[in-house]
């Protein structure tokens, strides 16, 4: 007697035209609604450990020298496990350490350059991150419901949020639609530099639809438009010169192309993002990711992203404070920025090994928009190492 | 408790089998899936006036465009993607070849019979874009035969699947598609036939996900003169193969497992056993000689 299973199992994934021959018949709409929404078959866990540092701000961008900037190390847990027939719950866990400096405020040094005066190696944070998901999956699609709670020393935040996608009859297409909101508390830590508030909160709502389609037996796209408003303190409340508006509006739509290569066992993602709000910032992202499989069940993929965005009315290197709204925080300027990475994935029987390493520069002379160079403007290196686990 | 249904389709016996606890549930689940299979079958049948393989036939040539749906431009590329992978084999038109054979007279047909149809089996003058499909030629037909009552084994096991079966076999004139074991059990045991002794099975194999199917030369064939003629015809010549004369595949689609198994009888005996094991899917086929072949043990 043959067993299915264990024959040919593992050459399935080595033959050109068997692997032609299934990713072209898994588009039928047979294989489509019973693939796309069932919960996971197998419990999931997983940890990650990652480094977010700084570069150093250079001497001649800062007041008293070059100064080391935040550097932050990050533990994630995550479990995700199939609960009865058609539900799932997913825990996930984060803990951030961060340290460092960070720019308290930008002034003009005797010959004219701005620079920044930074707040002095004393920043010294902890965030806990706790998210819970359970989602719902029914024939044609899925419901999730997610609370997220993050604490830190001195912000407090409850989330809540509510997402559903829906396939059509034929399974090429797939809608989908999410709603959240949460609330913040914000209490400054005093000590290290003089806070603009003692305490404070915001309220962020936002709304989101897309839709994917499947337009050839190896290509997919997707829209997606979203829209977000805060109201309350959003104010840096570390910078000394940073007074800002208490609503902000913003609105965002996305394009994405995905496509299988099939003779390099390979997959291109190329998005773009389109950022507006009514603080007048205006920005562009393009990602580009190549998924390459190679053999030994190795998957690597290099990715690039190319941000630009245009200043905040109210910004201005160094901050104009007699007017009613201001702030020379970076994050608000005209710059440009390029990031690029090589992520990896390994996996070894039930156990996934990945890691990631990535470069983000970034300058007022990389962008599309003219505007002046904010001196905060940061670099940094990101590394993150982790495990998965499939119990199965 | 075991809940049985047998009934007529796709041109031949079609049975589905569902172990459940629930004998309601298993017989609404049972009537979606032969309600499914009725459904491709009144769109793709080629004999049905009113079907839209019918419709597609009927405006071949006339440079008018067909409308189809989603599903239907999906076995499309699917097609097109077995023809690629085959070398030009696999082609739904070929059908028309059958106009020339008539294997209940026992006369071989007429070389001009058969020349004048050989332009009309050509894959690449099927155009579909947008929604719309049309043939280049008239008199050229499609036939979905070639793989949708393998896809109808698969959408009834989903079928199943979704009105919550768990363990079920659909068989659809020998096409097989399987979802769960039933208890105690690897698979659902299914015995392939012997070639010449119908009633006996010549291997076994158990199924409890995915699908099988078979292709066979042993039936529908005419002897002249000693000749053995059988019934499917090569695409470029027109004339019977002489390949092996029964392949059974196993693969995780039965809509994979049939198309694999048509182009391994298309190809020359001993191409076909090469291809068939780097193709990495469980196989069995029977040469000439009557000789097993395979990664599925005979007996």
């Amino acid at each position: 007697m043959a067993a299915y299973d264990k024959t040919g199992k593992k050459q399935d994934e080595r033959n050109a035209t068997l692997l032609a021959l299934t990713s072209s018949a898994l588009l039928l709409p047979a294989y489509q609604a019973a693939q796309a929404d069932a919960p996971p078959e197998y419990t999931e866990l997983g940890i990650r450990y990652s480094k977010y540092a700084e570069d150093d701000i250079p001497g001649r961008r800062a007041f008293g020298g070059g100064s080391e900037r935040y550097d932050i190390d990050v533990a994630q847990f995550h479990l995700l496990a199939p609960v009865a027939d058609s539900w799932s719950v997913a825990l996930d866990v984060q803990w951030e350490d961060m340290s460092g400096a960070s720019p308290w405020f930008v002034g003009e040094s005797p010959n004219g350059d701005p620079k920044v005066i930074m707040s002095g190696a004393s920043i010294e944070d902890s965030r806990t991150e706790v998210s819970v998901t359970t989602r719902y999956y029914f024939d044609r699609g899925n419901a999730g419901f997610n609370y997220t709670n993050s604490e830190e020393d001195d912000y407090d935040s409850d989330a809540f949020s509510l997402d559903g996608s829906f396939n059509s009859a034929d399974g090429m297409r797939t809608y989908s639609a999410a709603i959240s909101a949460s609330d913040d508390q914000i209490e400054p830590t005093q000590g290290s530099v003089p806070t603009n508030t003692l305490k404070d909160s915001k309220d962020i709502r936002s709304a989101w639809v897309g839709v994917s389609q499947i337009i050839s037996k190896r290509a997919i796209v997707r829209f997606g438009l979203s829209y977000t408003y805060r109201e309350g303190f959003l104010t840096d409340p570390y910078k000394s010169r940073d007074n800002r508006p208490d609503e902000r509006e913003e609105w965002t739509l996305g394009a994405g192309y995905r496509r299988f290569f099939e003779d390099h066992d390979a997959a291109l993602h190329v998005d773009y993002r389109y950022f507006d709000d009514d603080w007048d910032v205006t920005s562009h992202t393009l990602d580009v990711a190549w998924y390459q499989n190679l053999s030994n069940d190795i998957q690597l993929v290099p990715f690039a992203r190319y941000y630009t965005q245009d200043a905040a009315e109210f910004f201005d290197v160094v901050a104009d404070t007699s007017q009613e709204y201001y702030a020379d925080d970076y994050r608000l300027s005209t710059f440009g920025a390029f990031t690029y990475g090589l992520r990896g994935n390994k996996t070894i029987g039930n156990w996934t090994l990945n890691a990631t390493a990535e470069r983000y520069k970034s300058d007022e002379a990389y962008g599309l928009y003219s505007g002046d160079d904010a001196p905060g403007l940061v670099d940094f290196w990101r590394y993150s190492v982790g495990v998965n686990y499939v119990f199965k | 408790m075991r809940v049985e249904h047998s009934f007529k389709a796709m041109g031949g016996p079609c049975r589905i089998r569902l172990d459940a606890e629930d004998e309601s549930m298993a017989r609404s689940a049972i009537s979606a899936a032969v309600a499914e299979v009725e459904r491709l079958e009144s769109k793709f049948s080629r004999y049905r006036e009113d079907s839209l393989t019918a419709r597609i036939n009927r405006a071949a040539g006339s440079g008018e465009p067909i409308p189809v749906d989603a599903e239907t431009v999906a076995l499309l590329n699917y097609a097109d993607t077995a023809w690629r992978e085959s070398a030009g084999l696999f082609d739904l038109t070929s059908g028309v070849l059958r106009r020339a054979w008539d294997f209940k007279s026992g006369c071989l047909p007429h070389a001009d019979a058969l020349n004048a149809l050989l332009p009309l089996v050509d894959w690449s003058l099927v155009r579909w874009q947008e929604g719309a499909v049309s043939l280049a030629r008239e008199g050229m037909e499609i036939d979905f035969g070639g793989c949708v009552k393998e896809y109808a084994a698969d959408s009834a096991a989903a079928k199943l699947r979704e009105h919550g079966a768990a363990c079920a076999l659909v068989d659809l004139a020998g096409d097989m598609a399987a979802t769960g074991a039933p208890a105690g059990q690897a698979g659902w045991p299914i015995g392939i036939r012997h070639p010449l002794e119908r009633e006996q099975a010549i291997a076994n194999v158990s199924l409890s996900g995915g699908g099988l199917a078979s292709s066979g030369d042993y039936e529908r064939c005419m002897l002249i003169e000693g000749e053995r003629y059988g019934h499917i015809l090569h695409p470029h010549t027109g004339w019977p193969v002489r390949g092996l004369i029964a392949v059974s595949i196993l693969a995780p689609q039965c809509l994979v497992a049939g198309s694999s198994a048509t182009i391994a009888m298309l190809k020359p005996a001993e191409e076909a056993l090469g291809w068939l094991q780097e193709l990495g899917l469980p196989w069995f086929a029977i040469d000439r000689q009557l000789s097993c072949h395979g990664n599925i043990a005979a007996g």
